[in-house]
C-alpha cells in the first residue's frame, strides 16, 4: 500500500509506481520506491526546469501490444513519452538530459538468462542514443535495491540503497 | 461456469475503474485528497470473509442491491471513527455517535461511492446496472453487514470478491469495498467474457486446498525448526496486476529468501521477515552468541536453511494436492528494501503476461516475533493446465506427506 507523509507545509513527493511515469517541474519531486531489476529513468531540461521520471520494467515495448496504453512500462516506450510530453509543456528538446538508476540483478534464477535488469539498462541506452539525449549520470546494476527521488529543477537524482554492503545516499 | 484469465483480467479492470470513480467522487465532496491504494480479486471462502470482519473494530456499511448486467451487492465499509471524521468536514458537527442527521450524511457518502464503483463497472462492460436506495448498517461482526443477503457465500463455498482500498491523503480514513454477485449472474459475465477455455470453477477448489496445504507446510516447519509456535493467519488467493504486486510490500527493509521453482506449475516463491522476526529466527536456530553486524554468515545461512525447508514443504504441499511433482531452486538470501525483491519476478513474468495468481500467506507466533509473508507466483499457464488436469473428487483424500530431507544446499 502506498503511504503518503503528513507532516504539515512538507511538499508531498507524487509517487511513480512500476509501469508509471510523471512529469513536473521545479521542486515538484518525484519519487520511486524499492527499484530491484526495474530502471528509473530521469529526463530533464535544465533551461525550463522541467522534467519527468519513468519506473520502466521490461526493455521492449515496441514488441509488446500494449505499449500505447502503458508506455511507461517499457523502457524504450517510456522514454519517448516522457520526452514528448515534456515538450508538450514547453520544454526543448535539444537540451534534455538523462539520469538512469536501477537495474540490479538481484537473483540469479536461470530463468532469468543474461539478467532482468541487465537488458532494462541497455535498452535505455540504446533508446537515448538513438534520439540523441544525452547520459549524464547514472547508478546501476549490482545486486541490490534502490529508492529514487528526483527533482526537476535541480536536476539532482536521489539514489538511496538499504543493503549491509551498500547501505547510503548517493546525489546523481 | 468456467473462468479465464481475460474473464478475470476484465473484473480486474472493473475494480481499478470502479475504485478510480469512487475516489474522485469522494474528492469532489469533501475536498480532501483521496487516492485508491491495492486493488485485488480475492478468492475467498465464506469463514474467511466473516474472520476478516471479526476483528471487534467498529463498523458502519453502506449496501446496495444491484440489477442488470450485475446483480448482486455492494457494500461500502469504514471504521466507525473515520466514517465520522467524513461526516464533519460535510456537516462541520458531528458527535461520537451516529444521529439521524449523520447518519443520513454517511448513507450520502456511502452511497455516492458505491455509485462510483457501479458507474465504472458499468463502464467497462459496456452495460447498464440499476441500483436500490441505500441501506447504513452497523457493527463489529459480519452478521449485519451480509448475514441477511442470499447472494454472500456460505462457510466453505469459494466466491470472487473484488476488494479496492481508497484513502483520504493526511487523515487517513481507509474505505473497503466488497461486491458479492449472484453466482447465476457473475456465471452469465464470465461467459461473455471468456476467451479461452478457460478452468471450470469447481476446480477453484483446488486452487484453495494448495493455498491451505501450502501454508500449514510452513507454519509447521518453522515451528519445528525454530521451536517457536507458529500458526497461519491469512491464508488468500489473490488475483493482480503484476505492478500491484510490489505495492503490496512493506516500505522497508525485509529479510527474506527467494526461490524459483519447476514443475506444473513452475514459477516463485517468496518468504519476507521484517528485521526483527530475522533476528528472532536467528537467535532461535543458532545456539551460540553471535558477534556480527547485520546477519553474517551464520544469520544468513540459519534464514536461507530455514526458508529452504519452508519451501519444500509449501511446495510438496502443492505437489499433494495436484498429484505431481515440483522443484525448487537453491535460495537466494535478500536483506533489502521489499519491494526491490519482488520486482525482479514480476519482470520476469511480466514477458509473458500482465496478472498473476498470488497465494498470499502471512505465518505468525503467539508472544513472540515471527511475522512470515509468503508470496507465491506461478506461471499463469502451468496454473492453469495444472488446474484443468487435477482430479476434484481426489482433492480430499490428498495426504499431506511432506517430509524432511537433507539439505544438500543449505
Amino acid at each position: 500500500m502506498k503511504t503518503y507523509g503528513t507532516e504539515p507545509g512538507a511538499p508531498t513527493p507524487v509517487q511513480v509506481g512500476i509501469s508509471e511515469l510523471e512529469v513536473s517541474e521545479g521542486d515538484d519531486t518525484l519519487k520511486s520506491y524499492g527499484l530491484g531489476s526495474c530502471l528509473a529513468i530521469a529526463l530533464y531540461d535544465p533551461d525550463t526546469e522541467i522534467g519527468g521520471l519513468a519506473h520502466a520494467m521490461l526493455p521492449d515495448g515496441d514488441e509488446a501490444e500494449n505499449s500505447d496504453v502503458k508506455p511507461g512500462k517499457y523502457a524504450d516506450t517510456a522514454i519517448r513519452a516522457l520526452l514528448r510530453r515534456m515538450v508538450e509543456r514547453g520544454a526543448s528538446y535539444t537540451t534534455v538530459e538523462a539520469k538512469i538508476a536501477g537495474g540490479s540483478d538481484m537473483f540469479e534464477f536461470e530463468s532469468f538468462g543474461e539478467g532482468v535488469g541487465q537488458r532494462n539498462i541497455t535498452a535505455a541506452r540504446e533508446e537515448l542514443e538513438k534520439l540523441g539525449v544525452p547520459l549524464v549520470g547514472e547508478d546501476i546494476g549490482g545486486e541490490h535495491g534502490r529508492t529514487v527521488e528526483f527533482t526537476p529543477g535541480t536536476g539532482v537524482l536521489v539514489v538511496k540503497t538499504a543493503t549491509d554492503n551498500a547501505r547510503g545516499v548517493t546525489e546523481l | 461456469m468456467k473462468l479465464d484469465v481475460n474473464a478475470l483480467g476484465t473484473f480486474y479492470r472493473m475494480a481499478r475503474e470502479g475504485a478510480g470513480l469512487a475516489a474522485g467522487r469522494l474528492t469532489h465532496m469533501t475536498d480532501a485528497e483521496t487516492r485508491v491504494g491495492v486493488t485485488k480479486l480475492n478468492f475467498m471462502r465464506g469463514q474467511e470473509i466473516r474472520r476478516d470482519f471479526d476483528d471487534s473494530v467498529e463498523k458502519v456499511g453502506v449496501r446496495v442491491k444491484l440489477t442488470g448486467a450485475i446483480e448482486g451487492y455492494s457494500i461500502i465499509v469504514f471504521e466507525r471513527e473515520g466514517a465520522l471524521r467524513i461526516v464533519e468536514t460535510l456537516l462541520d458537527e458531528a458527535g461520537d455517535e451516529f444521529d439521524e442527521m449523520t447518519r443520513s450524511a454517511a448513507t450520502e457518502v456511502g452511497h455516492i461511492m458505491n455509485s462510483g464503483f457501479i458507474d465504472g463497472w458499468a463502464d467497462v462492460l459496456e452495460a447498464v446496472i440499476d441500483v436500490s436506495t441505500p441501506e447504513f448498517v452497523e457493527g463489529q461482526s459480519a452478521e449485519p453487514f451480509f448475514g441477511d443477503i442470499d447472494e454472500a457465500p456460505d462457510d466453505d463455498d469459494l466466491a470472487l470478491l473484488f476488494q479496492s482500498q481508497i484513502e483520504t491523503v493526511g487523515t487517513e480514513v481507509g474505505f473497503s469495498h466488497y461486491l458479492f454477485p449472484k453466482r447465476e449472474s457473475m456465471s452469465r459475465l464470465l461467459e461473455q467474457l471468456r476467451s479461452s477455455d478457460g478452468i471450470d470453477y469447481d476446480k477453484l477448489d483446488g486452487f484453495d486446498r494448495m493455498a491451505e496445504r501450502g501454508a500449514e507446510e510452513v507454519a509447521k516447519t518453522a515451528t519445528t525448526l525454530t521451536g517457536i509456535d507458529t500458526s497461519v493467519e491469512i491464508r488468500r488467493l489473490n488475483f493482480v496486476s503484476l505492478e500491484a504486486i510490489p505495492e503490496q510490500v512493506a516500505d522497508e527493509t525485509l529479510v527474506g529468501v527467494a526461490f524459483e521453482f519447476d514443475g506444473m506449475p513452475s514459477g516463485y516463491l517468496l518468504f519476507l521477515f521484517d528485521e526483527e522476526s530475522a533476528h528472532e529466527i536467528v537467535d532461535a536456530m543458532v545456539p551460540m552468541e553471535v558477534d556480527e553486524d547485520g546477519f553474517g554468515e551464520m544469520g544468513t545461512s540459519a534464514i536461507k536453511e530455514l526458508g529452504n525447508i519452508m519451501a519444500s514443504g509449501f511446495l510438496d504441499g502443492w505437489a499433494n494436492v495436484l498429484d505431481t511433482t515440483i522443484d525448487h531452486s537453491t535460495p537466494e538470501f535478500i536483506h533489502d528494501i521489499g519491494a526491490a525483491a519482488v520486482d525482479p519476478v514480476i519482470i520476469q513474468l511480466g514477458e509473458s503476461q500482465d496478472f498473476a495468481f498470488v497465494f498470499d500467506t502471512v505465518v505468525v507466533a503467539d508472544g513472540r516475533e515471527f511475522n512470515c509473508d509468503v508470496y507465491a507466483i506461478p506461471d499463469e499457464d502451468d496454473l492453469e493446465r495444472a488446474l484443468n488436469d487435477l482430479d476434484v473428487d481426489r482433492i480430499e483424500e490428498a495426504p499431506t506427506t511432506a517430509e524432511f530431507q537433507e539439505l544438500d544446499n543449505a
